[in-house]
């Protein structure tokens, strides 16, 4: 009970803050933008290629934008999780405001896991809610809709999930600024070891040559990956967006899938095993929040 | 505990917390017990404040027992019986002051029409009628300071913990809520005061717990523990040698006032007995007795005193 009444307080704290009305009317602007410069665009592509089908131009051009797009709601979503759980724990902490809700009847595993599924309704509604938006306006305007658009979705809220699980953690264990450095910079750092690695590739796909994985990059991108999934899953959710049918296609003139190993992109879903650590990442890691929340001094 | 048979509101047993290698709290033991008002003194760092962080469960010690309403700290039923107030109300600036009260009432386990009869009661018992709709953002601190007292009280609670009660409040407020602590008393609520004003200790503790770098020096009642000789202020007609010979041999000490020739100072172990001996010896000595009055020091220098004792 006293968990849920925990969740409801962050829900409603989250909405009744002046930040939240902002993000909600920059996420509005930010849409009716996108819609505006999209459909611009697409005026300017199809006049350029007059002699092709418009409707395949349309789809060519629904395809190809769906990834950037797509990378940039994965990117709001991230920042959105790190800036409103960062000091989930430790701003309460730091603010005194906890002083007279812990020695109230209930448990501290309660407090925990109260502001933390709060802000899992809220960043998982603002995921999907963005994520509909945006893969819609481009459907609405091009007519491409990936056939693995849920499996996409389902990606990203995993980043989502991962990223809180780590800023939850972080929260209970150092202040607030300290938790916000390390997230951003991990989580800016993550994808710097995939992006190395997809360069090495193309530029050994541009010389003829087949690409072969370094050990030592492999190693690198596998440790960033399991101390910082989000980049990884992103690799995924990128995976479902495009259309299998390119896919398919490409083997049969010749090229190999991994031409498709850019940053951004992903020629392959992510592993098996790195999903089931994602997915254990995500509950250990609150989990170990809990734990060292319940022995603090407050 | 201390052979009392009275049930305890709070035991405190060999408490003892060090933060890395700051001892803030070393091996104290005293017992507060129920419907009594009890006061824990003490100058700024002397460990009050974690003692009260321990019996609110904010704060785990290191070592020792302590046991609230005859419970383990964490026993949530007993939560359920505590109210508490901290010493910096900070709460959150968005909350109105109706919305504040709904949330920790409801954390009390507290629902539906008995929960909006206790707010409205809660709020009036701290003089914040009609503010049920102000955001505790604009709050002053007195106001906040109310607030928070209210939702310590929504629960009715058997023991109320105060940290600096009347820190934040001007003089009316500190009649105010002095008044309602002596009401509460009346009621039969235990209240422990954490508070370095002396003031509100004499007027509403029944016993009192002296704390100065994390030790207990004294605990009993407020009137004994500050009990000392006193100083007679005698004035006569005129003073000499018979008379100072003949009070000098009924009391601890003899001063002449060098403010006042007609004056001296008569230090007495007994306030009563000694004004009547006084009386006798002046009259007996052939001078005029215009005055005999006590001189009484305040409760801040007997406190200082005390402090300044257990650190010399």
């Amino acid at each position: 009970m006293g968990l849920l009444l925990i969740t409801r307080f962050t829900l409603q704290e989250a909405i009744r803050r002046r930040l939240f009305l902002v993000i909600v009317v920059l996420t509005a602007l930010l849409l009716v933008l996108f819609m505006l410069l999209f459909s611009a665009a697409l005026q300017v592509d199809l006049r350029a290629n007059s002699n092709v089908n418009p409707q395949l131009e349309l789809l060519a051009s629904g395809i190809i934008l769906t990834l950037p797009t797509m990378w940039v709601v994965y990117l709001q979503c991230s920042i959105m999780t790190i800036f409103l759980t960062v000091g989930m724990i430790s701003s309460e902490v730091e603010a005194g405001t906890f002083s007279v809700i812990v020695p109230k009847p209930l448990r501290r595993v309660e407090i925990v896991l109260g502001k933390w599924l709060g802000y899992a309704l809220i960043l998982s509604v603002y995921t999907a809610l963005l994520f509909f938006c945006y893969t819609g306006i481009i459907y609405w305007k091009t007519g491409y809709w990936s056939t693995q658009a849920l499996g996409a979705l389902g990606m990203l809220e995993l980043a989502v999930l991962a990223l809180m699980g780590f800023t939850t953690l972080g929260s209970t264990l150092v202040p607030t600024m300290v938790n916000g450095a390390i997230v951003l910079i991990l989580f800016v750092g993550a994808p710097i070891s995939s992006t190395v690695s997809s360069v090495i590739n193309l530029i050994t796909t541009a010389q003829g040559v087949v690409p072969q994985q370094s050990d030592t990059l492999q190693n690198i991108t596998t440790v960033v990956n399991l101390i910082m999934p989000p980049d990884a899953l992103w690799h995924g959710a990128a995976y479902y967006l495009l259309p299998t049918a390119a896919l398919d296609f490409l083997p049969t003139q010749g090229y190999s899938a991994g031409i498709l190993d850019i940053p951004f992109i992903s020629p392959q879903p992510i592993s098996i095993p790195l999903l089931i650590w994602v997915a254990f990442y995500c509950v250990v890691l609150p989990v170990l929040a809990v734990w060292h929340f319940h022995y603090r001094d407050l | 505990m201390n052979g009392d048979l009275r049930e305890c509101a709070v035991e405190v047993e060999g408490l003892t917390k060090i933060y890395d290698s700051l001892v803030a709290v070393d091996d104290i033991s005293f017992a507060m017990y129920r419907g009594e008002a009890f006061g824990f003194l003490g100058p700024n760092g002397a460990g009050k404040s974690t003692v009260v962080k321990i019996l609110t469960g904010l704060v785990a010690p290191t070592r020792g027992e302590v046991r609230v309403l005859g419970n383990p700290v964490s026993h949530l039923e007993t939560r359920r019986r505590v109210g508490y107030l901290p010493e910096l109300p900070t709460f959150h600036r968005w909350l109105r002051a109706k919305e504040f009260l709904d949330f920790h009432g409801r954390l009390y386990g507290l629902r539906g029409l008995l929960l909006e009869k206790r707010i409205k009661e809660v709020l009036a018992e701290v003089g914040l009628t009609g503010r049920e709709n102000q955001k505790l953002g604009t709050f002053s601190k007195g106001m906040l300071q109310r607030i928070g007292l209210a939702q310590a009280l929504l629960n009715r609670p058997d023991l109320v913990i105060l940290d600096e009660l009347v820190s934040g409040l001007d003089p009316v407020g500190v009649r105010d809520m002095r008044e309602l602590l002596r009401h509460l008393k009346m009621e039969g609520m235990s209240i422990f005061l954490n508070s370095h004003q002396l003031a509100d200790v004499e007027v509403i503790c029944d016993r009192v717990a002296i704390i100065n770098q994390g030790r207990i020096l004294k605990v009993g009642a407020p009137a004994a523990l500050f009990k000392g000789p006193t100083v007679l202020e005698v004035r006569v007609d005129q003073v000499n040698a018979e008379l100072l010979h003949y009070l000098d041999s009924i009391a601890l000490s003899v001063k002449r006032d060098e403010c006042d020739p007609n004056s001296v100072l008569v230090e007495v172990q007994d306030e009563k007995e000694a004004a009547a001996n006084v009386a006798s010896v002046v009259h007996a000595c052939g001078r005029s007795l215009y005055s005999l009055a006590p001189l009484r020091h305040s409760l801040e220098q007997l406190f200082l005193q005390i402090i300044d004792g257990s650190i010399d």
